[in-house]
């Protein structure tokens, strides 16, 4: 009997737990809290970065991602003449290059480890910065072949549309992680760049 | 001596009166167009009234827009001052023979190239400017992205248009059902859309952008990438004048190629100390080119320079820069999606 009562109150105070719980979460909505959300920055993002469905002819198979620098944009190829298009920011004019790759890997929320000529460049880089929101990969990382180069989220999705970057392809957090989701590992990516005069 | 002196004045008016008259004729019935803009100083360009992307004055007078900018390139083309073309507006109804009776030398006014037009009236189309088509807008909260996901809705339509037999074809084609609500007037189908009457409306792409902008919630609107029509828009000239029908075919094919090749407005003088070939041939740097036009060698610079390449005058006018914002689609390059294409300059 004192068994049960026991019972009913220590479920009654899990259950008040679980209310007071669910009710300071609802005060402070700290993503850091909340390890493996991708908050929505896409709503952010001018019309013309914003994910949408646009016609696209190609020859090449559905599922291939073609990347044009001089546009940014980023085109991941449906069936029937069309592609799903994200805003990208691309690499800085120098940084910029062409060539046929795939996905050799795919990461959630990577560490950031900058190659040896970054920081060469750029020595108050950090030499390493663990995964989370604070770091510039953002929520997902898709390395191309084996290259430095990568396709990954970003924490300032101001700088999408811009040309910024040491020749990665950054895309906002949310549409990333739909990206990462869509393309497995072997995926084709055409790199394609504004022609030379 | 008083009578030689009125034969003498006989004689001299009656010559005046015939060069007089040859010049009034030769002006008339010249048909080389070329010779005639050149003697004028002007091209003469019939546009829209008023449609905004395509042509539309401002409060002082001033045109601009896509169909406006291609004029201004042919003027650039061959006097090297877009300021030279003149802006007519053409009712839709009178356009073509307004062209055909000389009044204009260049329609660039949103017509969309079809046999009958070209035989009827004894014009012709160079080069497709826009490739336009019939399209879909729905609430974004309807979560549809193809127009194949349209199976079951009524559809606000304006009556009697091609509009409606195109919407007929394909949902008869793609065997879906839908329910057309019929409108007389353009306007009281989109207020028809706009108050929930239907679940998609259907116009030309063009237009649905443009309908778009005046709603008081456009971001609230999609529409879809999908084309079910041919609306090719081109610029017109007259039959049998094939020194302008080329001019104005080349112009728009320089400004395509000129995008291909990345040589813009901005960077022109650099494209010219350029030692690719393809790039040396636009920019008249190899070749005679322009000057077998009837033109000179740097006639694709001068509109460059002036104007602009194709992909600038489409993002200014109707594109991202633009309060329009219609994607590329169709119209992007043949190499980037699209099916804009040029053939080479060679």
């Amino acid at each position: 009997m004192t068994k049960l009562r026991q019972l009913a109150w220590m479920s009654l105070a899990a259950v008040g737990l679980l209310f007071s719980a669910s009710g300071s979460y609802a005060q402070s909505q700290d993503p850091g809290d909340q390890p493996g959300l991708v908050a929505d920055d896409s709503f952010e993002l001018d019309p013309e970065w914003q994910k949408q469905v646009v016609l696209y002819r190609t020859t090449e198979p559905p599922g291939t991602i073609i990347i044009s620098t001089a546009e940014r944009h980023l085109y991941l190829i449906q069936p029937g003449g069309r592609a799903l298009r994200y805003g990208i920011g691309v690499g800085r004019d120098g940084f910029q290059w062409q060539g046929l790759l795939s996905i050799s890997n795919k990461k959630e929320w990577p560490d950031w480890t900058p190659p040896p000529e970054m920081i060469a460049r750029q020595p108050y880089l950090p030499r390493f910065m663990a995964g989370g929101p604070g770091n510039p990969l953002g929520a997902r990382a898709m390395y191309l072949g084996t290259t430095v180069y990568r396709i990954h989220g970003t924490n300032q999705p101001w700088t999408i549309g811009t040309k910024i970057s040491s020749g990665c392809f950054r895309l906002v957090n949310a549409d990333v992680a739909d990206l990462y989701d869509r393309v497995p590992v072997g995926t084709k990516v055409i790199v394609k760049q504004k022609p030379e005069l | 001596m008083f009578r030689s002196f009125r034969a003498g004045l006989t004689i001299g008016l009656a010559v005046a009166v015939l060069v007089a008259a040859a010049a009034v004729a030769y002006e008339l019935y010249d048909t080389r167009t070329l010779k005639r803009t050149i003697r004028r100083g002007e091209v003469f360009c019939g546009v829209n009234k008023g449609l905004p992307g395509f042509s539309i004055p401002d409060d002082n007078g001033n045109w601009s827009g896509f169909d406006v900018d291609f004029c201004r390139a042919v003027a650039a083309a061959i006097f090297d001052d877009p300021s030279k073309a003149k802006f007519i507006p053409l009712d839709a109804n009178e356009r073509f023979r307004e062209l055909q009776s000389r009044k204009v030398d260049i329609l660039s006014r949103n017509s969309t190239w079809d046999m009958s037009r070209e035989e009827n009236y004894d014009l012709y189309f160079p080069a497709v400017a826009y490739y336009d088509g019939q399209g879909f807008m729905l609430p974004r909260s309807r979560n549809i992205d193809s127009a194949l996901g349209l199976d079951g809705s009524k559809v606000c339509v304006q009556a009697s248009t091609t509009t409606a037999l195109n919407l007929a074809d394909y949902f008869k084609a793609n065997n879906m059902k839908y329910e057309e609500v019929r409108f007389p007037q353009l306007e009281q189908a989109v207020k028809a859309y706009q108050d929930g009457q239907c679940d998609t409306f259907t116009a030309d792409i063009s237009q649905l952008y443009a309908l778009r902008l005046n709603m008081p919630k456009p971001e609230d609107n999609v529409i879809l990438p999908d084309v079910i029509s041919k609306e090719p828009l081109a610029p017109v000239v007259r039959q049998r004048d094939d020194d302008w029908m080329m001019i104005v075919k080349w112009t728009l094919y320089a400004m395509i190629n000129a995008e291909e090749l990345g040589v813009t407005s901005k960077n022109i003088d650099e494209a010219l100390q350029s030692k690719k070939p393809d790039v040396m041939r636009l920019v008249g740097n190899e070749g005679t080119y322009g000057e077998d036009l009837g033109l000179t060698k740097d006639w694709a610079v001068r509109i460059i320079r002036h104007v602009g390449n194709y992909g600038e005058v489409y993002e200014r006018n109707i594109g991202e820069g633009s309060k329009l914002k219609i994607p590329r689609g169709l119209n992007q390059l043949w190499n980037n999606g699209g099916i804009q294409y040029a053939p080479p300059i060679r």
